[in-house]
């Protein structure tokens, strides 16, 4: 049904981004402006589009309706109308819930954590931003709106990152996260264009995609399925697409918490669950989908083993967990995938907070072992970092474990033992290399004197309700062996997902063996770091230290050679070749003109003895021609 | 008789050397001496042919020419005289300013 | 309204340059005065706009003889294609003048009242030879600015930019007479007109591809489309900023304006037959273009290659044969000439401020001059094609038409995606972003006046507006577009 609430949700944060903006060039011009007033906007807003969104879920929880709201028609050319829709149904309003109710928290953790800051205000204009962007884009009806959310978050992310702009590598490394996000785009506008065509140019809705679906040849779909993962891929930060995250970590911890843990880098599976009714229908795409993300979360995983900044070990583990979200959402179990989203969202975020709180406390530093060469007591974040290392994890009774377990479960069930061993062996790998990091950073003897450091409410308060969420969140899916009631699969039954259906031994079994699993990667852990002297601290040396030169070889083949050939062109082609041949036919035009000016030697004589040869030669044409 | 062919041809001798002149020599009064010789093989072209057509209109030209030449001599003679002012030199190879190539 | 409003349009601008040259000496009166008249005129252009119902074909005609031995009239009108421009052109202009006020002498501001005049009757001239008149009157003052007021190597470049356009122009001329004498033939009247023209059935095909040829010479050079572009590097690097400004943002176009109104209608057949050609070099220089921005030192060359980019991308929407190609063309022609034009004239600024121009000495600007920056930052944002700005609707719609048009074209032409981004967020980087590097001075750069503030706003407005609701805008051409291309592809069939 329509209502004229959904825009507000995104209008709220959006509005909240222009008033800052304005508040922060008056404040940088003319007079202060004070911190009060940025955060207060800032936090307003995007409790406002949570308010809203939880309006909206409860009225659909009750009377299982959709909401609908159009706007205007945003182009009209030929047969391609495009309105400027949005659609609340129990997707977008999932999506919407999670990525507000986190937000906000994460809003009101960076008044904190950006206290005194020059470029508070600019800061919270940027966030709010961003989250109107994410917001477009989880609310859209149609691929070309979402576009306009999708390329919106990307660059918020990007204005974010390079925060710090002064540094150029922190821009460096906005400008890879763009650029790397650009090629997914690339394949994303290819995609629905070919969708567009091969369904015979109908409207776009995801409603009439969705209808249309049948007359479209399969070549086609399967290219426009392959094409719009590329997308996820860039913005999911999949193999091959991966290489900004890790940069990425550059930017104010916030938005490493929002941006690149619970929200942006999360479009890419909600575009994939979004577009369900296409790659049902294409199930090798799906297949090659779910490779994909485990490979880039058993990728991400033995890199993160050897990573030495708290961030950057954060970021290789979200890479690795949206792996799993994608295992799940390619083998067409969406419903599952998008539980892991949420999961993910609560326990990565905090756990990116708890980090930015840890770096705060110790006078930012982000090696893991200066921070343990350094440490100080805060006893909050110590604990709600060992909940959200336990969650991810995947220790029974929090939150990481059941999602997790039901994409092992998924993958084992479709017969796919190979992606199923590596997402186990991976698991393994999480446990291990999260708990490294918490002994390192909390635990391991240290020399120093460990005091006591204050950490301001706004930033343990949401610590704390995310904490809450890291646990309870599971417990909304509930597989039925448990006692539970599968509540976000029947939410999100829309999707047409593959039920988990096996007999209720197996999935005992694949329960045990993968708490066996993150047991002995806690293990290892232990055993290895808890007394770990971290005044032998380990370097990134060695093949995965360096991240399999992965970067590198980027640099080399892409960068370099493009480098190389715009030389090419400029200096070889265009001065030389081109414009040589234009001056070179100029120049011949004056070489002629030289040698004819030869002739006009001032000398009268001979201007005479040519007057004659000319007279000369007409009177014999004249004699010829007249036949004299 | 003596035909037109003889007449004609001591013309166009004188008309060739005059040219001759024009071209080969470099003092600037020979040219207009060698100018005024080929007027006058060019009047004696005229009168001949009026004598051996009997034509009264030849003739008309040649006096013409004859006051033009006169007219000519004139102003030639004073830009002799100012060339030869300007550049003490009666030489037309002197005068080359308004030369193409390396001057400009 | 009095039809003859087009006429004052295009006349204004002069009459009042002359008017001036011959009364005052003070260049701020000059200037204000100029101002003064642009700002009349954009009322005026805003007026037609409002006034123009966009199903009906050419509007607010004046047809007058005007060499009647030869059939040359003074036919001048208006439809969906030239309004779009004009309203572009009127906006444009002002706002430019806003940013270069400071610090010019009295020919400046004449010569930009003369490009003016000359602009708009290249614009709303139907009638062949008139609009050839106003072509080479465009480019006189244009030569004036680039030749008195530049920069480096100035009068080479004046030359070199005049003659090449000289010959480009040159051979239309050739193509002109050659169908005013076919015409001729055929019909026994003299006439220039551009529907006349259309009517035109006794060329051979050889000869019309010649025909084409000639007169896509000139418009290839000025938009430019490779091979014909070397002339831009020196002339944008070298010229003045209100030339460059004027060059890029109107010129150009005028050259893509001007393939629409009078070769694809006289010569449909050839167009339909070869725009696979076009398509494919327009997309070629689309990347070339951008990949040789990369590795720019000279942030004025840079930013050349980058409009010579988008430029070639119009180019190839337009020979897309199809309306989203061409809607889109004219779209970006749009959104390119805003982005663009704010762009290079910003850069203007700062070299006139700090006397650089090469990237690699630049840098700190952003710590300075932030509302420069924000402003800089959303058209580079508009060029580059975000969702949510103008750049990118025209961009969407061109990489529809030209994916219609051929599958393969298609994909390559969404590589537009990532060549815009590269070099521009790079050249942000390190020309207004990062600090300068460690030991060397800072620049000094001020921020944006209050006037060139008021200036730039309507642009930025205008950016998120066209980008948020395109809606209210297309309505305007489309109808013209559907028009037009039913027509060509009919005639074009039937030959």
């Amino acid at each position: 049904m329509n209502t004229s609430l959904l825009v507000w949700i995104i209008l709220a944060p959006l509005i909240g981004s222009i008033l800052n903006a304005g508040f922060y060039f008056y404040h940088i011009k003319k007079e202060k402006v004070s911190d009060l007033t940025f955060s207060i906007i800032g936090t307003v807003t995007p409790l406002i589009s949570f308010l809203i969104t939880l309006s909206l879920f409860l009225r659909m929880n009750d009377e299982g309706i959709t909401f609908k709201q159009d706007l205007f028609t945003w182009l009209a050319v030929d047969k391609l109308h495009i309105g400027m829709s949005l659609l609340g149904d129990n997707l977008s309003i999932f999506m919407s819930m999670f990525v507000t109710f986190v937000g906000w928290l994460i809003h009101i953790y960076a008044i904190g954590y950006m206290k005194g800051d020059n470029g508070f205000g600019k800061f919270f204009a940027y966030f709010n931003l961003f989250l109107a962007s994410m917001l477009i884009l989880v609310l859209a009806d149609n691929p070309i709106i979402l576009f306009i959310g999708w390329e919106g978050v990307g660059v918020c992310s990007y204005l974010l990152i390079k925060f710090y702009y002064g540094k150029a590598e922190n821009v460096i490394a906005a400008n890879k996260a763009f650029i790397v996000n650009r090629v997914g785009d690339f394949g994303f506008i290819l995609g629905v264009i070919t969708l567009f065509f091969a369904l015979g140019e109908v409207n776009l809705s995801f409603s009439s995609i969705e209808s249309n679906i049948a007359n479209a040849s399969s070549e086609l779909l399967v290219l426009s399925g392959v094409l719009l993962f590329i997308g996820a891929m860039g913005k999911s930060a999949q193999i091959p697409l991966y290489v900004w995250l890790p940069d990425a970590m550059a930017g104010p911890t916030p938005i490493s918490a929002l941006i690149h843990a619970a929200t942006m880098v999360t479009a890419g599976v909600y575009m994939v669950a979004r577009f369900h009714f296409l790659y049902s229908g294409i199930e090798e795409i799906g297949l090659l989908i779910a490779y994909i993300g485990a490979f880039s979360a058993l990728l991400a995983a033995i890199i993160a083993t050897k990573q030495t900044d708290i961030k950057k070990i954060l970021a290789y583990s979200t890479m690795s967990q949206l792996g799993y979200m994608f295992i799940a959402v390619g083998l067409g179990f969406y419903s599952t995938g998008l539980f892991h989203v949420f999961t993910h969202a609560f326990f990565k975020a905090m756990l990116f907070m708890c980090a930015g709180g840890v770096i705060l406390a110790v006078h930012h530093r982000q090696n893991i072992f200066d921070i343990a060469k350094h440490r100080a007591q805060t006893p909050i974040i110590k604990f709600t970092f060992l909940i959200g290392v336990i969650a991810i994890s995947g220790v029974p009774f929090f939150s990481g474990f059941f999602s997790k377990d039901a994409i092992l479960a998924a993958a084992f069930q479709e017969g796919e033992y190979l992606i199923w061993g590596i997402a186990l062996f991976t698991a393994f790998l999480t446990a291990f290399y999260m708990f490294r990091l918490y002994f390192i950073v909390f635990v391991a003897p240290t020399k120093h004197e460990v005091k006591y450091e204050y950490t301001s409410m706004t930033i343990t308060i949401p610590l704390l309700l995310l904490a809450i969420g890291a646990v309870a969140a599971g417990y909304l899916n509930l597989p039925v062996i448990l006692g539970g009631e599968h509540l976000v699969d029947t939410w999100l039954a829309q999707l047409k997902s593959t039920p988990i259906h096996m007999s209720h031994s197996t999935e005992w079994i694949l329960m045990i063996l993968s708490v066996a699993v993150a047991t002995s990667g806690i293990f290892v852990a232990y055993k290895k770091y808890a007394k770990f002297d971290i005044y032998h601290p380990e370097e990134e040396t060695g093949l995965v230290g360096k991240k399999f030169y992965i970067d590198e070889l980027y640099d080399y083949l892409f960068v370099k050679s493009t480098k190389k050939l715009s030389t090419f062109i400029d200096k070889v082609i265009d001065d030389k070749i081109i414009d040589g041949f234009i001056m070179n036919s100029s120049n011949t035009f004056i070489n002629i003109g030289k040698k004819i000016s030869i002739s006009q030697n001032a000398n009268v004589r001979f201007y005479a003895a040519f007057m004659m040869l000319g007279m000369t030669c007409i009177f014999i044409y004249l004699y010829i021609k007249l036949g004299l | 008789m003596i035909s037109l062919t003889t007449y004609a041809f001591v013309a166009m001798m004188l008309f060739s050397l005059g040219v001759i002149g024009v071209i080969a020599r470099r003092n600037i009064f020979v040219i207009y001496m060698s100018i005024e010789m080929m007027l006058n093989g060019v009047n004696l072209f005229l009168v001949t042919f009026a004598r051996y057509h009997f034509n009264m209109d030849p003739q008309v030209i040649t006096v013409m020419v004859i006051a033009i030449a006169a007219a000519e001599a004139a102003i030639f003679l004073s830009v002799i005289i100012l060339l030869y002012r300007s550049r003490k030199s009666l030489d037309t190879d002197v005068f080359n300013i308004l030369k193409q190539g390396e001057n400009s | 309204m009095s039809p003859d409003i087009l006429s004052f349009i295009i006349f204004l601008p002069a009459l009042v340059a002359f008017a001036l040259m011959v009364t005052t000496k003070d260049v701020n009166t000059i200037r204000n005065i100029a101002f003064l008249t642009t700002m009349i005129i954009l009322a005026l252009v805003l007026k037609i706009y409002i006034e123009f119902i966009p199903s009906e074909g050419m509007q607010f005609v004046t047809n007058v003889p005007w060499i009647e031995t030869y059939g040359i009239n003074y036919y001048v009108g208006l439809d969906g294609f030239s309004l779009t421009i004009l309203m572009m052109i009127a906006i444009l202009i002002p706002t430019s003048y806003l940013l270069l006020w400071e610090g010019r002498t009295k020919g400046y501001w004449l010569n930009m009242l003369l490009v003016q005049t000359g602009v708009t009757g290249t614009l709303l001239s139907l009638d062949i030879v008139l609009f050839y008149f106003f072509w080479e009157v465009m480019l006189l003052p244009v030569f004036l600015m680039i030749g008195s007021y530049g920069f480096g190597n100035k009068v080479f470049t004046t030359i070199k930019v005049t003659v090449y356009t000289m010959v480009g122009s040159l051979l239309m001329f050739i193509a002109i007479l050659y169908l005013g004498v076919a015409y001729h033939n055929e019909f026994g009247v003299w006439s220039f007109a551009y529907n006349e023209l259309m009517k035109i059935t006794t060329i051979e095909y050889s000869t019309k591809i010649w025909l084409f040829l000639g007169f896509l010479a000139a418009f290839a050079i000025k938009i430019p489309i490779f091979p014909l572009h070397t002339w831009i590097m020196e002339t944008y690097k070298n010229a003045p900023t209100g030339a460059v400004f004027l060059l890029s943002s109107i010129m150009a176009k005028l050259g893509v304006y001007a393939i629409v109104r009078f070769m694809i209608p006289i010569f449909p057949e050839v167009y339909i037959e070869f725009s696979s050609y076009f398509v494919a070099i327009g997309l070629f220089g689309l990347i070339y273009f951008g990949i040789a921005a990369l590795m720019q030192d000279d942030i004025k060359r840079m930013f050349a290659y980058s409009s010579a980019s988008h430029l070639s991308f119009i180019a190839a929407g337009i020979f897309s044969l199809n309306e989203y190609g061409i809607n889109g063309a004219l779209y970006l022609i749009i959104a390119h000439a805003i982005a663009t034009g704010a762009l290079f004239l910003l850069v203007g600024l700062i070299h006139e401020e700090t006397g650089i121009k090469s990237i690699k000495d630049l840098g700190g600007i952003a710590k300075q001059a932030p509302i420069l920056t924000f402003i800089f930052a959303i058209m580079l944002f508009a060029n580059v094609g975000l969702p949510g700005t103008n750049g990118f609707v025209s961009e969407l719609l061109i990489i529809f038409g030209i994916y219609e048009f051929n599958h393969t074209l298609g994909y390559i032409s969404a590589l537009t995606v990532v060549v815009g981004a590269s070099y521009m967020l790079w050249m942000f980087q390190r020309a207004i972003l990062q600090d300068r590097p460690e030991g060397s001075a800072t620049l000094v750069m001020r921020d944006l006046k209050i006037k060139e503030i008021i200036g730039l706003a309507p642009w930025v407005f205008l950016v998120f507006l066209m980008g948020i609701y395109p809606e209210i805008f297309m309505n305007k051409f489309e109808p013209t577009v559907t028009h037009y291309l039913n027509d060509i592809l009919q005639i074009g069939a039937s030959k």
